[in-house]
């Protein structure tokens, strides 16, 4: 068993706005262990980015606020950490790469200036060396002639070598986990492949722990080696990926409706599947189980009772009626 | 050391630190080292080399890029031509031409060269008026007014005050409504609130009437001048770079630096602050004619310093000759018209090729 690096306890962090409390992250437990990649799959609004916003202490605040949970790192609990240490720990042992690079990098200085800085940020380092570690950055995550790459602007990159630049520069201090939000969302598929290699490649190199954050179904099947499944602001499954793709006995309705709606190459299909209604209002949120309004599967409890974990086998816990003791009693 | 700080960050601390020392020189030993302005001077001038013309000299492709596109804009190109051979005139001139203060009653009221006049003396012993002409000649080429001053000595030693006025304050104004906008939008809240509301109070606050009981209480003194104008002055330019700013706060790269370990300093200083570059050296332009119109205006009625010859200065003796000799208020006239009209062009120019909408 390796050791586990990050957990996170019942974390809460919910906005207050003017139309109510939006509970965007509402009490989810996971960890992740030294050089494991851990999926967050989810649709869009769920809280995936929240939850990842939540671990370096980057929610706005106001309107949002962590209201409860601990997030230990390292036995710290970066929940309480004072903000000078939590400055430290951000790049340095826990960086973040961005869905969009493009406009996640500064457009007004070159990126190897970026990376340059970045280094001198966290360590003493001379501007010379900096570079040098900064060529041999851009070179790990596969830029050809980085010599030349560094001197560009963003605006001068395609947006795959964007990307590649903005992982060589969360990865320029050497941090322990990197948080990486839907990263081959902005780029194709040709790129998205060559990007998750890089990912791959990390995780066997430095020994890297990962929480790759998406909403494709298929890459948490590439890279992942735990899945966990969000679903408003909960987590309704978490399991390890082999054992929620191979064994759908147990799977939550709400995943097997995710992996319905990836397009199947070998089957002829019209139209693709997609899950009927849409995420509910994080504000105004169903009674009992959140997803039951959408569920095929649901039951007479589902709409009084909130499920309770379920742990169906070894590291694989549903949240769902279905396998709970009551659910299972009708 | 230098990983803190850097070499900029040092060299700015070893100026601070010098004109500290010469400013506690001043007060304590008693002679006067340097006179007020040169503070301002070297101040601003050791900013501008310390931090302007490095990334200058580092970007050089990008300012060619800029500099090509300015150049389609003819005005803009004139303007700066004229501006350039103003500062020219203001730094060489004052040693080719007369003192501008030498008073010579013998030869008032002389015109321009290539002009003649006609007037009527009333002449003292012969009790009677007679017309006199008079003719302009190549040792004033300008003329004289109505105390035999050269008018071209005033015309360039006006041309200095007005550029010094106009950058110095301009620069204190730029400085200070820059950071204040920058802080505001990036803090946001509270801060943004109180910054703001203090902003209108400033805007609201009749400036000059400031600066009239200001030079009122501590005397007429262009360093006193160019203070009061530049600490009033940064209002505009802290709304403008404010808004400015709240977009680009929201955008990725700043949340991608935070979560990168940035404090907040120096995601203003290294990431709000050279985003709005482009936005500061337009403001700069188009607000040095304000700046020196002020200046004008304020010598004109009679506040400015007595010590140094202004245009507003000329412009006064001038209008209370404009019967007899015209060209008195013409001439300094024409050149804050022109000087003014110079800087909005170049200003124009600018805001054209840096938008990157604009089809240039």
């Amino acid at each position: 068993m390796k050791e586990t690096i990050l957990s996170i306890k019942n974390l809460k962090t919910y906005f207050f706005t003017r139309r109510g409390i939006v509970r965007a992250v509402d009490g989810i437990n996971f960890d992740i262990k030294k050089g494991e990649c851990l999926c967050l799959v989810g649709e869009s609004g769920c809280g995936k980015t929240v939850t990842a916003l939540s671990i370096l202490g980057l929610v706005d605040r106001p309107p949002g606020r962590i209201v409860g949970g601990e997030i230990n790192y390292d036995s710290i609990n970066l929940v309480s950490c004072p903000p000078a240490r939590m400055r430290q720990i951000r790049g340095r042992e826990i960086a973040m790469i961005f869905q969009d690079a493009q406009s996640a990098l500064n457009p007004v200085f070159t990126i190897g200036d970026q990376i340059v800085e970045q280094i001198r940020l966290h360590s003493e380092t001379s501007r010379r060396q900096a570079r040098e570690m900064a060529i041999d950055l851009l070179k790990e995550v596969g830029i050809p002639a980085p010599q030349e790459a560094a001197n560009y602007y963003p605006h001068q990159l395609s947006g795959g070598m964007r990307q590649r630049a903005m992982i060589a520069m969360s990865l320029s201090c050497d941090p322990r986990v990197l948080i990486a939000d839907e990263p081959t969302t902005a780029v194709d598929v040709t790129i998205k492949a060559q990007i998750l290699d890089i990912f791959q490649r990390l995780k066997e190199s430095r020994q890297i722990s990962l929480l790759f954050i998406t909403h494709e179904m298929g890459l948490v099947s590439e890279i992942g080696d735990r899945v966990a499944v969000m679903y408003a602001g909960k987590i309704v499954e978490i399991a390890r990926v082999s054992e929620l793709l191979t064994n759908p006995i147990f799977q939550h309705p709400y995943t097997s409706s995710l992996i319905k709606c990836l397009p199947d190459i070998t089957q002829e299909r019209e139209r693709l599947e997609s899950i009927p209604g849409t995420v509910p209002s994080l504000i105004d949120l169903p009674s009992g189980c959140f997803f039951h309004p959408r569920c095929a599967k649901a039951m007479a409890i589902c709409r009084e009772k909130e499920p309770p974990p379920v742990s169906v086998t070894k590291g694989h816990t549903v949240f769902c009626h279905l396998y709970s003791a009551q659910g299972m009693k009708k | 050391m230098t990983k803190r700080f850097g070499m900029r960050n040092l060299a700015l601390i070893v100026l601070a630190l010098m004109l500290g020392s010469t400013v506690l020189l001043d007060i304590f030993v008693i002679e006067t080292v340097v006179e007020p302005l040169v503070y301002l001077y070297i101040a601003l001038g050791g900013i501008f080399i310390i931090y302007v013309i490095p990334p200058l000299y580092a970007s050089r492709r990008l300012v060619s890029y800029y500099w090509q596109r300015v150049k389609r804009n003819r005005l803009a190109v004139a303007g700066l031509g004229f501006i350039l051979f103003l500062i020219l005139l203001a730094i060489v001139g004052p040693f080719f031409t007369a003192d501008p203060t030498a008073v010579s009653f013998e030869e008032k009221n002389i015109p321009p060269v290539g002009f003649t006049l006609k007037e009527s003396i009333y002449e003292l012993e012969t009790g009677q008026f007679i017309t006199r002409t008079a003719t302009g000649y190549w040792q004033h080429p300008l003329g004289t007014d109505n105390k035999g001053r050269d008018l071209l000595a005033m015309i360039i030693s006006g041309a200095g005050v007005s550029l010094q006025v106009g950058l110095l304050a301009t620069g204190i104004a730029l400085a200070l409504g820059t950071l204040i906008g920058v802080v505001s939008a990036y803090l946001g809240g509270k801060t943004d609130n109180i910054l703001m509301r203090f902003t209108d109070i400033m805007m609201t606050f009749p400036f000059f009437l400031l600066l009239v009981l200001i030079v009122f209480i501590f005397g007429a003194n262009l360093a006193i001048i160019v203070l009061v104008i530049g600490l009033t002055g940064w209002t505009g330019t802290a709304r403008l770079i404010r808004s400015e700013t709240l977009s680009l706060r929201t955008r990725d790269f700043i949340m991608a630096a935070r979560a990168l370990g940035a404090s907040d300093g120096r995601i203003v200083l290294t990431h709000l602050v050279p985003n709005v570059i482009s936005l500061i050296i337009v403001i700069a332009t188009l607000s040095i004619p304000g700046v020196i119109v002020a200046e004008a205006a304020l010598s004109f009625i009679g506040l400015g310093d007595p010590a140094v010859t202004s245009w507003g200065m000329v412009l006064r003796a001038g209008q209370q000759t404009l019967d007899t000799a015209w060209w008195v208020a013409v001439a300094p006239g024409m050149m804050l018209f022109l000087t003014v009209l110079a800087f909005n062009f170049v200003g124009d120019g600018l805001r054209d090729a840096f938008d990157p909408r604009s089809s240039l």
